[in-house]
């Protein structure tokens, strides 16, 4: 299996507060795992390390066996257009329609003309049942679509890693399943991903291995099977809680 | 305390040079927003017009109004256009208009750049590849420096408009000796130091609206809180530094 994203003995503080106490694991190509843990132990302040929105006390983080933990703003534009991050609350630009939200990063980083990336974008629009929201704004979509066109947004450019942060949560069931079908069909089309989620049955559909965040080290890193059969305390709880 | 604020205050001070100094090095780099320029002067300038128009005219009318009374009591009603059109081109209209401005734009600026950073927009900026100070920062911040000056150059010359009615209704003074007085006092100087006032005042206005917004903290409160914090910083920044300005224009032009 190829290593696509490593990450190394992480530590993060927020003050005095301790979040990643030596953090470590590894993405493989084409691989999707889930991330759980109780809240508030540093699941998405972990994604944003990885994209480099937050910087780490410590550790290391490789994309492609290169460091990218320790690269500029500006060198990280670059990876940022490999590696593409979903925000939890879709972090649309509310002054923007749909369809400029999701070709905001075609206009930025491509050549193509007008004609092809509104091709490009209806494309993207269709595979997340939005082909008809592309001229409505941000303010008039309901949660569960404003969390499509922010995964839409994030994977208009083709990326190898997606980091989603809790895609499902607050939706109601029916929204659920669409957002669990864009996912299965951005890992269908070779996209690694990282899921944050407390929905253990979402998790368990999608993703190839779960790992648990606790205590600021990855507690649990198994296949879902072995997540499923553990005899771990820890995990049982989790898995009856959640 | 007295000590741990001016701590903070020292703090912010170093915060702002840097950011003027990144947006300087964004101003001078590629990639430039025009498009995102375009939709901000017409924003921060054109949509500005209408109250700069009212406040010039206003101005204009009464200080001719108290000066033609008050040097009529004096045979002085002659000097009117040339008082009211000096100190409508060199203090007047730079001061009113920046400080309409910093209450109109400099407020709304750090609201909605302190609304996207609490919703997470300007991370999703960075998120995807791009740097939000070429996105947000320059395009209002160059768009300010350009719009302020030209602002503050129509509210005089709607001032000494107001001016000219008043003065022919109420002191039977012909149009063209209105005139005629107010070119023979105003110089280029003065219309050159007025605006080279108000680009700095521009500049001052957007980019503590900009840093504000960036630094906007605890949610839609925090919003709210950044923008007084901007007009009530940039009015006083503006007041002080008005006479130092004036100063130095008076040493270079007189």
């Amino acid at each position: 299996m190829q290593k696509i994203l490593e990450v190394k003995n992480v530590f993060k503080n927020f003050g005095f507060k301790k979040v990643h106490n030596g953090v470590s694991f590894d993405l493989n190509l084409g691989e999707t795992i889930g991330l759980l843990g109780p809240s508030g132990t540093g699941k998405s302040v972990l994604l944003r390390s990885i994209i480099g929105l937050e910087e780490i006390d410590d550790g290391e983080i490789l994309y492609h066996h290169q460091r990218i933990d320790n690269l500029t703003e500006v060198e990280l534009y670059k990876i940022r257009t490999r590696i593409s991050y979903s925000f939890q609350n879709g972090a649309l630009f509310d002054s923007d329609s749909v369809f400029e939200n999701v070709a905001y990063p075609l206009f930025e980083h491509t050549k193509l003309n007008e004609l092809e990336i509104e091709q490009k974008v209806m494309n993207v629009l269709r595979i997340i049942n939005l082909e008809g929201a592309k001229d409505l704004m941000p303010s008039d979509l309901s949660g569960g679509m404003q969390k499509r066109v922010g995964l839409a947004r994030a994977m208009i450019l083709n990326p190898e890693i997606l980091l989603y942060d809790e895609p499902t949560a607050g939706l109601d069931p029916s929204n659920v399943e669409l957002v669990i079908d864009v996912m299965k069909k951005f890992k269908e089309q070779g996209i690694s991903g990282i899921l944050v989620t407390h929905d253990i049955p979402t998790a368990l559909r999608i993703c190839d291995r779960i790992l648990i965040l606790k205590d600021g080290v990855i507690n649990f890193n198994g296949t879902t099977e072995e997540f499923e059969n553990s005899n771990d305390s820890f995990v049982k709880t989790f898995l009856k809680y959640e | 305390m007295i000590k741990n604020k001016l701590k903070q205050d020292m703090r912010v001070i170093g915060d702002v040079t840097l950011f003027t100094k990144d947006t300087f090095y964004c101003m001078l780099s590629r990639p430039f927003y025009l498009g995102r320029f375009l939709e901000q002067i017409i924003h921060l300038g054109i949509e500005s017009l209408s109250i700069t128009i009212v406040i010039g005219i206003v101005t204009g009318l009464v200080m001719t109004l108290q000066f033609g009374y008050g040097l009529e009591k004096f045979g002085g009603t002659l000097y009117v256009p040339a008082i009211v059109s000096l100190s409508l081109m060199r203090e007047l209209a730079p001061i009113f208009t920046s400080l309409l401005i910093a209450g109109r734009i400099g407020s709304g600026i750090s609201a909605e750049i302190g609304a996207m950073k609490v919703s997470q927009q300007i991370d999703a900026i960075r998120a995807l590849g791009t740097n939000p100070m070429r996105v947000l920062v320059v395009p209002r911040v160059l768009a300010s420096i350009l719009s302020l000056p030209l602002l503050a150059t129509l509210s005089a010359f709607m001032g000494i408009l107001g001016g000219l009615t008043i003065a022919n209704i109420e002191f039977n003074m012909t149009p063209g000796f209105y005139v005629n007085k107010v070119l023979s006092t105003i110089k280029l100087s003065d219309v050159f130091g007025s605006m080279a006032k108000c680009a700095f005042f521009g500049l001052v206005i957007s980019i503590l609206a900009c840093f504000r917004g960036f630094e906007t903290k605890d949610g839609t409160k925090g919003v709210g809180s950044s923008a007084k914090w901007v007009v009530v910083r940039t009015s006083i920044i503006i007041l002080i530094s008005d006479f130092f300005l004036s100063k130095i224009l008076i040493l270079i032009f007189d």
